[in-house]
């Protein structure tokens, strides 16, 4: 996406909460409820992809889906198009659906056995367009071609496909109805490393060719770094920082970030001998019992005192880059994130400096 | 490393096929290996690879049928492992030498307490008393740094996160103090941010207990973080081999330098497109009569189509199993 185009919203994502009610006692009534997704707010602009970042069980997966309105949605607004579908009803919703659709992770899980690739491809034509059988066929051998799948397989079933192959019948499937926007959840995990590159230069390739927009959801930092424009990072149940590809990746803002970015192992060894990793305390608190204050509290190497009391605002720190983080409240702090972006990549040492100033204060 | 010890593990031709309904699949063809006292051999490849069943069919943990290992020695101090009893072979796995596998879930029992299954193997291997057993267990529970240990034992793994579960793993593998320890993917299931703290606990064991590791994993960054030599393999092969500097730095085989290139950087500059490498891993329904990585070579020629290229030395410590010499452009010389 060239920058200074103003980008027109595609996506706009207000404050959804999705919560999972948990029943329990002898009478089965509700005592609490899982805050998987806890107000998060964001934008697509048309044509570009947002990453949605962040470990297992941090609310990135259901966050998608209730964005597609997979979910009846407990609070907040979802914008496609301008049009707040949130609390749109089913028979409502159907007439939208062919506007946005979903890349599932596993293709093994989300491909029907007892179909054939082109009746699995297809159906969503029989179920959202009157075409003639040949038309149909027609738009299916299309679509093959344009996933990299040869037509002669279009009989055959998604077991006599290998894993690289069958996301491909995936990702025909998502296309059939000519969608605007593509939430791809993990669409990579489950494939080996030579398959994966594939697969994203597929994506990458089919973006440009039909003006796609993409939720791209991936626990794999290096993979959304190369596939992203925007990238959003989550911790249990909220975005804790969202900022354009490059500011996030060299100049991160929010420890939790900064840690998840310092985990990833690097495949050079001489580089690796020199990083100085963040490593993190303890594990991610349940989302059904969420910590007060600050969600990252618990495990934060910089925690101060407001931290454990006040939740952090989520807002815009500088330009187009978001963060919720209570070192990013005062002054000093903002010097200090100053010296360390004028520097380039903070430095490990800086690092540390920054966090024992944090305990200090 | 120091060279010329005599090594703790040593693997010679191992040949493992496994009999299905639709004919043989040839899995592990002719790979042989040492492990040193103290040193961390990486495996790396993909699904497929045969580097899992290259180790589960060292110790005998391969169910047959349907697999079989046809050929090979694994001499492992005074005993060649695949010649060795059940007995000689239940009283070897376990006690010297201890397993991870990826999902800690499916190997812990889900109906004993993490105590239960910790002081297994402490009673029956090393023939402690309970109390005894008991008190080593937390000590090894507290050693892979699990927080009240003493009352943990007595919690079952699902009440268990799943970096602590892996952590169990480990304290399993670490009972008896084994001579060598095979972890299989053991943070592949696990967050990065876990898997970090995992690392870091490893190469803080490898300190304090210098015993010998073999690491297998499809994550190159994971190998080149924690191993002293690194073994490549694809299509049951072994194809490059070669100092864990050495091969990230001077890969030789096609197959590696493709494989380094479709991991996208975490720093420095993005390229527009990911490298790929076009094609499927091959079917391994025949003994290989010609390079297994030929069809998804940029570089193979006529002699890829008629031989399996033998591992081939390309410098101290290294060797290529390819006829291509990339600092030529041409054939090597062998």
């Amino acid at each position: 996406m060239p920058d200074g185009t103003p980008p027109n919203k595609l996506v706009e994502v207000y404050d959804l909460k999705m919560h999972f009610p948990i029943y329990g006692g002898v009478l089965r009534r509700r005592v609490g409820e899982v805050k998987a997704v806890d107000g998060v707010s964001f934008d697509i602009h048309e044509g570009e992809t947002l990453g949605l970042v962040g470990e297992s069980g941090c609310g990135k997966s259901t966050c998608g889906r209730a964005v597609l309105r997979l979910y009846e949605v407990t609070d907040g607004a979802v914008k496609i198009e301008g049009e707040n579908i949130a609390d749109w009803s089913a028979e409502h919703l159907r007439k939208v659906r062919p506007k946005m659709q979903m890349v599932f992770q596993d293709p093994q899980a989300s491909l029907n056995p007892r179909m054939t690739v082109a009746s699995i491809i297809g159906e969503p034509l029989d179920e959202h367009t009157r075409q003639s059988k040949k038309d149909k066929l027609n738009r299916v051998y299309h679509l093959m071609d344009a996933v990299g799948l040869n037509r002669d397989f279009a009989n055959r079933y998604p077991h006599e496909f290998s894993g690289g192959q069958r996301q491909r019948i995936g990702i025909a499937r998502a296309l059939a109805l000519n969608p605007r926007f593509i939430v791809c959840d993990e669409p990579i995990a489950a494939l080996d490393v030579s398959i994966q590159a594939q697969v994203v230069n597929l994506l990458e390739d089919l973006q440009e060719e039909f003006g796609l927009t993409y939720l791209f959801i991936s626990h794999d930092l290096s993979m959304v770094r190369h596939i992203a424009d925007r990238v959003a990072v989550m911790y249990l149940g909220k975005i804790v920082e969202l900022a354009p590809r490059d500011a996030l990746y060299d100049s991160p803002l929010h420890p939790y970030t900064q840690a998840l970015l310092s985990a990833v192992p690097e495949p050079d060894p001489s580089l690796e001998a020199r990083t100085e990793r963040i490593i993190l305390k303890g594990d991610v608190p349940s989302p059904a019992n969420p910590p007060k204050g600050c969600n990252f509290c618990t495990r934060c190497p910089q925690v101060m005192d407001i931290c454990r009391q006040t939740e952090p605002e989520y807002r815009e720190v500088a330009p187009g880059h978001f963060t919720a983080c209570h070192l990013q409240d005062g002054q000093p702090q903002q010097q200090q994130q100053q010296q360390a972006t004028d520097a380039g990549q903070p430095a490990p040492a800086q690092r540390q400096e920054q966090s024992q100033q944090g305990e200090d204060t | 490393m120091p060279d010329g010890q005599l090594p703790v593990l040593d693997v010679r031709d191992l040949k493992t096929v496994f009999r299905t309904r639709r004919g043989e699949v040839h899995a592990v063809n002719s790979v042989s290996f040492d492990l040193k006292p103290g040193e961390l051999l990486g495996v790396v490849g993909e699904s497929g690879s045969g580097k899992s069943v290259t180790m589960m069919s060292l110790i005998g943990l391969l169910p047959s049928p349907p697999a079989e290992v046809r050929d090979g020695q694994v001499l492992f101090g005074d005993n060649d492992l695949l010649k060795a009893d059940e007995d000689t072979l239940r009283a070897i796995r376990g006690a010297r030498i201890g397993f991870v596998f990826q999902d800690p879930m499916t190997s812990l029992n889900p109906v004993f307490t993490v105590g239960y299954q910790l002081m297994e193997p402490l009673r029956k291997h090393m023939g402690l008393n309970k109390k005894a057993a008991r008190a080593r267990a937390q000590e090894l529970l507290e050693l892979v740094g699990i927080p009240d240990a003493g009352r943990r034992l007595k919690d079952y793994p699902h009440q268990f996160s799943g970096g602590m579960r892996q952590r169990v793993m480990i304290a399993i593998a670490l009972a008896c103090d084994p001579e060598v320890l095979i972890a299989d993917e053991p943070t592949t299931a696990l967050d990065v941010t876990i898997q970090a703290q995992i690392l870091e606990l490893v190469k803080e064991l490898r300190q304090k207990l210098g015993m010998a590791i073999v690491w297998i994993t499809h994550d190159l960054g994971v190998i080149a973080g924690i191993a002293d030599r690194v073994m490549v393999m694809y299509g049951g092969q072994i194809v490059e081999h070669a100092p864990v500097k050495e091969l990230f730095g001077n890969p030789q085989h096609p197959y590696t330098r493709a494989l380094l290139g479709t991991v996208p950087a975490m720093h420095g500059t993005r390229e527009a497109r990911l490298r790929v490498i076009e094609g499927q891993p091959p079917v391994l329904d025949a003994p290989p009569a010609a390079c297994p990585f030929r069809a998804r070579c940029t570089h193979s020629f006529e002699r890829c189509e008629r031989e399996n290229p033998p591992r081939i030395p390309v410098g101290p410590l290294h060797d290529a199993a390819c006829f291509w010499n990339p600092a030529t452009g041409g054939p090597r010389d062998a």
